[in-house]
């Protein structure tokens, strides 16, 4: 077992006078060491892993923005999702090198604030925390939507829109169960993703058949950028909140097992596996009604494309995955949440109050509390694609400032710095990652832009005000 | 020195666990790998628990080595926060070479040790452990076995006369030697009524079948049911290490 040593030096206080929590000595691939015999248990394999990458992310890129992203870009929409899933990908290999050389919780928060120092570190982790409440709260709209798909289904006329009162309660209820629950929900959560597989690739097998005209329906042939090259950028920027879900993986990496293999691993494979499912699912939805009454649709379009193929049951088990989908990404960001707050007052970047394990039931309260609360005003906007980009926004500011801090770290070289796993196409990859990580940002509403950097700004400044002289980054 | 069996002593810290009475007794003669460990919610990152707890487990892990190592054991630990225990503990067993863990309950003075002999396997072990934790004491040993069908009465004496052997190999008194045999009879329930008029168990470990998926291993339904302290020899590690 190769045991892996940990050499750097948190230092400072915050105004409460808290210092940051002292780092581990060593990191094995079954535990992370801290000194008078402390061990933590790493108990997430591979496919946990996976289920945690794949099952934050299927949820949106095929149950909501299919229809959303048709209207945008026609067609083409299908190549916005392949820009994403690229960028994805050039972000997920340097993620997976940091993640070997730092397999601790926080994920990105601790790469960058212990590449590039604790202001970085805030703007992100604060920005993190935010963006995940932002992610969370797009899911619990799309789960409205679909929810109230069921209602529409069952033939149940509602005098008003029920979406925004659904998405609440579920957030509600989701907070709690995070508070009060403590069965087994990582293994519910891997037959969920496993499930959602399944049916999922029944359903594109059948479509992709259909639409290449096996079964005599065929396609009318439509012109791929029907809208003009420019929407499939725009678009690729308000999609890529379904790609968000392979750094959460890097957010729990301190859980994972032989994080040298499995993080890689996971974050990378699960990154492909989703890209493969957009792109067929856009092409199979776009060729099944052509992207104008796709567009009408709107966020539950797939079930209207199952109808067309299947009739009814299609139709009853796209809503129910949808259901599953979009349940299981907001749960899985909600958790994220907790554990970004975690990673923040470990560093002192936040009150330590806010990491406290709750004595009954042994969950963190305070942060998943600080987390859901938000989450419900988030949602009470309703604001599908807004939310989507602002969750996008901070995301993409971290994946830059990854590429970035892995570059650094090259560079310097220091010695605690010994990844287990290297990026290929160094330092081009790491490079072109940060460059169309921060450009895809230009492509995005001025709202959401505006939005987003209120965020950082506010992080900066709690950061100077908070934790001005509290030190996280890495001796290099 | 070097004879002490590393025996496994998991303790869940926080969760009111504690050292049973009678047990420090019980592993006077023992290398005491001392687990304590607690299992947190997935919610909860492990490092979150340490964060707020790490202080009271190590002031109660602090008072427990004591009470080991005065009744003279020597004495490791850990303190491991985790969302898996049984991961742990199987770490835990591997790691430190442990050959038996102990199912912690309390117990008065040891005078009578059952030895739950199933077969030829792993037989080595078990005769280390006994000798190792009951060969200087006064306590007598009584080996028993539950004979299959097809076994004859040779079969099962040639068994337990090995294991007597051993034992007195390893300076167990053969005066404080016992053996008992039945027949025809489930072994669970049988090792359970039987260890009633006993102070402690020592049984080897099965191998996992559906069985035990469903009802849990045959050694922790003893535990339940027998109520007193049950050593659980583990198998050699070596031949499957590799598993995973």
């Amino acid at each position: 077992m190769a045991e892996q040593p940990v050499d750097v030096e948190p230092g400072g206080q915050n105004v409460a006078g808290e210092a940051p929590v002292e780092e581990p000595e060593a990191v094995t691939d079954d535990t992370t060491v801290h000194d008078d015999d402390v061990e933590l248990e790493r108990t997430i394999g591979l496919v946990g892993g996976l289920a945690i990458g794949i099952g934050t992310m299927i949820g949106a890129g095929i149950f909501v923005f299919p229809g959303l992203a048709a209207a945008n870009a026609g067609l083409a929409a299908t190549l916005s999702f392949a820009i994403g899933g690229l960028i994805a990908l050039l972000v997920a290999l340097p993620t997976s090198e940091l993640a070997t050389a730092m397999p601790r919780s926080g994920g990105g928060y601790y790469f960058i604030s212990r590449g590039m120092g604790t202001a970085y570190g805030a703007i992100v982790g604060l920005g993190l925390w935010l963006g995940l409440m932002f992610a969370s709260a797009f899911y619990l709209v799309g789960l409205g939507h679909y929810a109230s798909a069921v209602f529409a289904e069952l033939g149940v006329a509602l005098p008003f829109s029920p979406v925004i009162g659904i998405g609440l309660l579920f957030g509600a209820a989701l907070t709690a169960l995070s508070i009060g629950g403590t069965e087994n929900t990582a293994k519910i959560q891997n037959v969920v993703v496993g499930v959602l597989l399944v049916v999922l690739t029944g359903f594109l097998s059948y479509g992709v058949l259909d639409a290449v005209g096996v079964f005599g329906g065929g396609t009318v042939p439509e012109q791929f950028f029907s809208r003009g090259y420019f929407p499939v950028l725009t678009t690729a920027a308000l999609v890529f909140t379904s790609y968000l879900g392979f750094a959460q993986v890097a957010t729990v990496a301190g859980e994972i097992k032989q994080p040298g293999r499995n993080l890689p691993l996971a974050m990378v494979g699960s990154v492909l596996i989703v890209t493969v499912f957009y792109v067929v699912t856009i092409f199979v939805a776009t060729s099944a009604f052509g992207a104008d009454r796709l567009g009408q649709f709107g966020e539950t379009a797939m079930v209207e494309v199952a109808r067309d193929f299947l009739g009814l049951p299609g139709a009853v088990a796209i809503l129910g995955a949808g259901l599953l989908a979009t349940f299981s990404s907001a749960n899985a960001s909600i958790l994220s949440a907790s554990r970004a707050v975690y990673a923040l007052s470990r560093d002192a970047l936040l009150p330590r109050k806010a990491s406290e394990v709750n004595l009954r039931y042994g969950t963190p309260h305070v942060a998943l509390v600080a987390a859901g609360g938000p989450i419900l005003v988030l949602v009470a906007t309703g604001q599908v694609e807004l939310l989507a980009e602002v969750a996008s926004f901070l995301h993409l500011i971290m994946y830059g400032l990854m590429c970035v801090a892995l570059i650094v770290l090259r560079r310097r070289n220091p010695e605690w710095y010994s990844p287990s796993y290297q990026v290929p196409g160094y330092p081009v990859v790491p490079a072109i990652g940060a460059l169309a990580s921060f450009g895809l940002i230009a492509f995005m509403q001025p709202a959401s832009i505006g939005i987003g950097i209120v965020v950082m700004l506010a992080s900066y400044l709690w950061y100077r005000y908070y934790a001005g002289d509290v030190t996280l980054k890495g001796d290099i | 020195m070097t004879d002490r069996p590393s025996i496994l002593v998991p303790i869940r810290v926080l969760e009111g666990e504690s050292v049973p009475e009678g047990v420090p007794e019980l592993l006077a003669h023992a290398h005491v790998v001392m687990l304590g460990y607690h299992v947190i919610p997935e919610q909860t990152a492990p490092g979150q628990a340490q964060m707020q707890f790490e202080d009271r487990a190590t002031e109660r892990l602090d008072e427990y080595e004591t009470m080991f190592e005065a009744a003279g054991a020597t004495v490791e630990r850990r303190l491991v926060f985790t969302h898996d225990g049984q991961k742990t503990i199987d770490r835990m067993t591997a790691e430190h070479d442990c050959m038996a863990v102990l199912v912690p309950n309390a117990t008065g003075a040891v005078e009578d040790v059952l030895v739950a002999v199933r077969g030829a396997v792993g037989i080595d072990r078990l005769a280390r452990v006994v000798a190792g934790l009951f060969g200087e004491t006064d306590a007598s040993v009584t080996l028993y076995h539950i004979a299959e069908d097809e076994e004859t009465d040779e079969d099962v004496g040639t068994l337990l006369e090995g294991m007597v052997n051993r034992l007195k190999d390893q300076g167990v008194d053969a005066s404080r030697i016992e053996t008992r045999i039945d027949r025809d009879r489930e072994a669970l329930d049988a090792i359970t009524e039987t260890a009633d008029t006993f102070d402690t168990v020592v049984m080897g470990e099965t191998d996992p079948s559906l069985a035990t998926f469903v009802f849990g291993m045959p050694a922790d339904q003893v535990a339940d049911r027998f109520l007193g302290p049950v050593f659980v020899v583990q198998r050699d590690p070596t031949p499957n290490e590799d598993e995973e």
